[in-house]
């Protein structure tokens, strides 16, 4: 397996530290006038999403994590794991519940979602900046109410609840931010 | 941002400039001599922790390679040789150049104010210090009073170890006990024990605003008498029984800004630390330095003198609050 070097430490780059695959979130030189320098850096354990500090003497090497993100489009969830597929090659793929995660809010069918994969298994899924989903049940919608103030929870297809302007009706289309959990608009055809 | 284009503010160019300018006044009105050494030379410091960048010099009508020579990476020893030679008290305004230095407080190139003053001791040199910065600082931030720690008191409020005697299984519970485990291997030499906690968990603190009390201020804080292994070129000496180097770093807001010394002037010493300086770079795997011999010669004849380094850029960061160092440098090393 491929070694890092601390002086090849950057933000982004994936290692393995204590058996688990991590990515770099900042990289800071401690070097004093007189002495011995230190790399130190923030880490997000790419499992538990969880960020600690780690300090490494410089000049001394870390192991690389076999990590890439690929596109993949989501296809069904069979109540157990969630399939995604090549949009290319076909090749199809299973993520359990931990790489998905909260991301099963904002999973539609054929949407593109980024997996990211770690020794060819996915590890994480991240789904698009924005997905549109449809009203499953909302309360009924005040009509004239366009004002944009005040708003009331709408539940989503896929089970996700968001808070809407009261003007949002059952089966409309909403535009949703997946970073935030938050509506953005109504999604314009 | 356009990379051609200058990474600090008008601003800050302009305080770089006014900052240069009082400095000059300070030391010509305490008729400190301003002078300029080589920046070129064919030998450099040994220290195993600091990397010289190195050239060849190439006669214009061959293109043979000829002779090695190194960027300075600080005007210590030409200096010390102009004090030798009767200069008296002399400072100097610098650009120096260190390998590997880069990051957010770090720039491979910076700019060093140092100074000598003959006749004093560290003790002295810490009050001009400690003027100096008041006089430059004063007007930008608003400073509680100066403190001066040793090195041992700061360990022993921070930590509860002492750091003269502390031993390697002290040292490495302490190292646990502050979320360091296994940084180091437990063969490496004390002194890495005492570098990886300063630089963790005591300069973080130092010249910070008390903790909890939210209306609190930075200061200046001197840390001085370290210990006798890492006195570099310092002089040694016992203070309350203990054996230390009669050296002091200065730090505001928990960043260094300046290392300081009563010279060292024996010949023989100096000699031997460089020597050991050497070994301790073979150790590490890195190319030995030829002694400094015109250097060695001048320590001889060094008068009793203290002398301190201070940097431009960590003194612009404080006065500006600026958090990354390319704040107060017109192009730093990547857009250079």
């Amino acid at each position: 397996m491929a070694n890092y070097n601390t002086n090849e430490f950057r933000s982004g780059l994936k290692l393995m530290i204590d058996g688990d695959p991590c990515s770099i979130v900042e990289n800071e030189v401690v070097k004093p006038g007189k002495g011995q320098a230190f790399n130190r850096i923030k880490i997000r354990n790419l499992k538990t999403g969880r960020v600690v500090e780690r300090t490494y003497k410089s000049g001394e090497s870390v192991e690389a994590a076999d990590v890439m993100d690929t596109d993949l489009q989501y296809l069904y969830n069979d109540g157990e794991q969630w399939h995604f597929m090549h949009p290319e090659t076909f090749e199809q793929m299973a993520a359990d519940k931990t790489a998905v995660g909260d991301a099963n809010l904002w999973l539609k069918e054929q949407d593109m979602c980024t997996v990211t994969l770690w020794n060819g298994n996915p590890l994480a899924v991240t789904p698009p900046n924005f997905v549109v989903l449809t009203v499953a049940d909302t309360d009924p919608s005040l009509k004239g109410d366009t004002s944009g103030g005040g708003g009331k929870p709408a539940t989503l297809e896929t089970g996700a609840v968001v808070q809407v302007p009261l003007f949002i009706a059952i089966g409309e289309e909403l535009k949703i931010d997946t970073r935030t959990g938050k509506y953005v608009s109504r999604a314009k055809d | 941002m356009n990379q051609w284009q200058p990474s600090a503010s008008f601003e800050l160019i302009r305080l770089r400039a006014d900052t240069l300018r009082t400095i000059r006044s300070f030391f010509h009105q305490n008729n400190v001599l301003e002078v300029d050494t080589p920046s070129l030379s064919s030998a450099t410091v040994p220290d195993p922790f600091i990397e010289s960048f190195q050239t060849r010099y190439v006669p214009l009508t061959q293109t043979m390679q000829t002779d090695d020579f190194y960027l300075h990476t600080s005007p210590e020893f030409p200096m010390k040789r102009l004090l030798a030679a009767g200069s008296g008290s002399i400072f100097q305004i610098s650009k120096v150049f260190r390998q590997g230095e880069s990051g957010k407080k770090h720039n491979p190139e910076f700019t060093l104010l140092e100074w000598y003053r003959d006749g004093w001791d560290h003790q002295q040199l810490m009050t001009e210090v400690n003027q100096l910065f008041t006089l430059l600082l004063s007007p930008h931030l608003d400073l509680a009073e100066t403190r001066f720690v040793t090195y041992e008191d700061a360990f022993q409020e921070m930590l509860g170890i002492n750091p003269h005697t502390a031993d390697k299984k002290e040292l490495l519970a302490c190292t646990e006990k502050a979320g360091l485990a296994n940084v180091l291997d437990e063969d490496e030499e004390r002194d890495r024990f005492l570098e990886l906690l300063f630089s963790h968990i005591i300069e973080p603190a130092l010249g910070k605003s008390n903790k909890g009390d939210s209306g609190s201020k930075p200061c200046i804080c001197f840390l001085y008498h370290y210990p006798a292994s890492q006195a570099s070129l310092a002089k040694t000496n016992n203070h309350n029984g203990q054996l230390v180097a009669e050296r002091f770093e200065v730090f505001i807001d928990g960043m260094e800004l300046g290392n300081g010394f009563h010279e060292l002037n024996d010949a023989n010493e100096q000699r031997q630390r460089f020597e050991n300086d050497n070994q301790a770079r073979k150790l590490l795997g890195l190319k030995e330095i030829p002694m400094d011999e015109h250097f060695l010669e001048a320590v001889a004849e060094l008068p009793d003198c203290a002398g301190v380094a201070i940097g431009i850029e960590r003194l612009l960061m404080v006065m500006s609050e600026s958090r990354h160092i390319n704040d107060v440098i017109t192009f730093p090393f990547d857009r250079a």
